[in-house]
This record gives structure tokens, sequence and C-alpha cells, in this order.
């Protein structure tokens, strides 16, 4: 499927089970989800993974509501599985897609303007050079005998005085490869959003309706 | 501070940048949530942790609204600020794009109330409030906090709203003290 498209679609999920409290339909979708996973020949590491990290988070809201929770253990196990339904529903957006594509797409048939698209797919190219930047501003801090924490001005001070020197240098090779905001472009890599995309767009989306309308809440 | 108050490609690059720098900042304190709700779980207190740390993650929001001063600014800086842990680690999924949009459209609500026209300690605080009641309204929702009783959804909003003004008020002001100071963001 189209990866705007594909997006758009696990964000109403994601957003229909926040408003609703119905264990079987969290567990549907997450059977579902790992079965199109599983289908896209998702790695063990990834899949073992999605399992794991949730865990903590999820159980910790569990025990919360166990203990505090006016809604009773159904109700505490709706939210427990509803935190690996977000998970495993967003991995099939994040394991399918790149965001060079999304980009794209977003430009080419979602009319997001060109310099936003861009813009910031520019900026999460650097994303390694971000993170190799915050270690040697932490080390060279160190150096100095001034340890930087998360809650350290100067840190963010740092950050941002390279974000805006890389900004500049990455608007400047823009404009110097042909990037002209607001002009019209041609595609080098066109994007398609196809009758078929929209299809199985809307029956997706009415599968999971029916599935909330009709599934049955457990005592 | 920032006199080009338009959408140039270069303050879409920097509010990018921005964003993405403080995402990978506070994905770099995730053991500590981790290791929060690990100690808060056999009390039943697992949520104060997500509340707790709540500052942290809205951070890109009032940071990004307040330095480059243009009306969207917070509410993009925030939500690429959550599209960041997708790319990095993509455990959280579309739930991380939703909260993006749910704390960004918290963050910008404070400024858009002032019209866009001061930037000071009350239009931080105010953005911080906003951002406490939106993202609050959706926990409400989707992680059960309707079934708390009044006592602890009073101590998590107070929880939310100190760490929200710690991080997104307090450190940010900071942040752009130090800038102004340097008069890096003049030209």
């Amino acid at each position: 499927m189209n990866p705007g498209l594909k997006l758009l679609l696990t964000i109403l999920i994601a957003l229909e089970i926040s408003f609703t409290t119905n264990l079987v339909v969290n567990l549907v979708l997450i059977g579902a989800s790992l079965i199109y996973l599983l289908a896209k020949k998702i790695k063990w590491l990834s899949l073992l993974k999605l399992i794991l990290v949730p865990f903590i988070p999820a159980f910790g809201l569990l025990v919360s509501q166990l203990f505090y929770g006016h809604g009773g253990p159904i109700y505490a196990w709706i939210l427990f599985s509803r935190i690996y339904a977000y998970v495993f529903i967003g991995a099939t957006f994040t394991i399918t897609s790149d965001i060079t594509e999304l980009a794209l797409t977003l430009e080419q048939n979602f009319h997001l303007p060109a310099k936003f698209a861009y813009g910031v797919l520019a900026a999460f190219n650097l994303i390694p050079k971000i993170q190799a930047e915050i270690k040697i501003i932490k080390t060279a801090g160190m150096m100095r005998g001034v340890p930087l924490h998360f809650w350290s001005p100067k840190l963010y001070f740092k950050a941002i005085l390279a974000a805006i020197s890389w900004s500049q240098n990455l608007a400047e090779a823009m404009t110097s490869h042909g990037f002209v905001e607001g002009q019209a472009r041609t595609f080098y890599q066109p994007m398609s959003l196809t009758l078929k995309d929209w299809l199985s767009f809307g029956s997706i989306l009415v599968l999971v309706q029916l599935l909330i309308i009709f599934a049955p809440t457990l005592p | 501070m920032n006199n080009r108050q338009r959408w140039s490609l270069r303050n879409i690059i920097l509010i990018a940048l921005i964003a993405i720098f403080c995402g990978v900042i506070f994905w770099g304190a995730g053991f500590l949530y981790t290791g929060l709700t690990v100690m808060l779980t056999p009390l039943g207190m697992a949520p104060f942790a997500n509340d707790i740390l709540m500052g942290l993650w809205c951070l890109a929001g009032p940071l990004t609204g307040y330095l480059i001063r243009i009306p969207g600014s917070a509410f993009l800086g925030e939500f690429l600020g959550s599209a960041v842990e997708v790319f990095l680690g993509g455990q959280w999924g579309a739930s991380a794009f939703i909260s993006g949009i749910v704390q960004g459209f918290g963050s910008e609500l404070g400024f858009t109330m002032t019209g866009y026209k001061r930037y000071n300690w009350g239009t931080l605080l105010l953005s911080c409030l906003t951002t406490t009641i939106v993202t609050y309204l959706w926990d409400w929702f989707r992680s059960g906090y309707n079934q708390y009783g009044l006592l602890m959804n009073l101590g998590l909003f107070a929880t939310r709203f100190i760490s929200t003004f710690v991080f997104g008020g307090v450190l940010t002001k900071l942040i752009a003290n130090l800038l102004d100071r340097s008069q890096v963001m003049d030209n």
C-alpha cells in the first residue's frame, strides 16, 4: 500500500482503539498485525523486541489499574493489550515503509509543500550525524570537567548552535542543487496512489469498524 | 529574536534539526523511564513515571515555538520530535505519531493564545499549561486515567504540570537566555 495512506490507516486505527474498551478488538488487531508482520518476513530479533520493549510500561499500567482503578481486571487487561496493539499496528507501518518514500508521497499525492517534504527529509537524513554530534558535545564537556546531562541548558545550547549552522548549510546546498521554494517540480521517482490503494485502505477500515461493532465484550 | 518570521526552507530545516536533537537526547534518557516504571510498578504507581518525564518528551514544542516565532512552529517541532522516536527504534509505532500530534497541539495552543506577539515567561507558562491539559485529556482516555480516584488524578496532573514547566518552561527559558547572550539568533 502507498506509505502515506498506510500511515493514515495506522493512525486512524490507533486513534479508534484509544476510545474502544474491548479486549477482543485489541487481541484480534494484535493477531492480524502479527500475521501481516510474519508474512512480510519480519526478523526474529525485531519481533522479540516488539514483544519485550512494551512489556514494562504495559505491565506497570496493568498493576496500577488493578491496585487503584475502578474498572476491574478486564479493564486493566484492555489497557495492557492496548499498548501491544499500538506497537504491533505501528510496526506494520515502520517495518514496511521508509522515510524517503513517505516524504515523496506526502509531496506528490498529499499536496504537502515541497519545502516541508524535502526540508524535513534533509534533517532526518542527518540523524546519525546528530547522534554523533551529541556524543562530541558531551565528550568535549567532560574533557573540561563539565558533565552535560539532559537537563543542562548548555547541552541544548550547543546542539542548537550546530542546528543553526547545519540548517543554513543544508538550505544553501539544496538551493545550489536547483531547489527553488514554491516552484513546480518534476519527479525523479514518481509515487503512485492507485485505486487499489484506496480500496485496500477502505476495506481494512470497514473491517475494523465491523470488528469494533460486533466483537463480543467480556464480562 | 528571529527576524525572518516565515516558513523558509532554512527555518523548516532548523525546526526539524532542533526537534531531532531533542528527540535523540530524550531517547538517551529512555533508561530513566524504564527504571522509574520498574521501581513504581510494585506500588501500582507506574503512571507517575510517565508523568514525571512528560516535560522531557514535550520539550521540543515550547523550545521551537519560543525560538522560531512562526505560527505552527511549536506544533511542527513537537510532532517531529515524536516522529524521530518512530524512526530511531519504532517500538511505539503509530502511537508516537498520535502523541506527537496531541502534544504539538497542546504546546501550540499556548502560543496561539498570546497571538504570537509576546514571548516571555507568561507565554511559556501558558504553553506548558495548555500542553498539560491537552495531554492529560488524551491520557484520560488512552491510559485509563478516568478509572482512578480524585486524589490519584490530582497527583498525576500536578506531577505532569510541574514536569512540563521544569523542562518546557524553565529549561527553554535558560536555553533561550544563552542564545540571546550569544546573539546567534539575530541574523
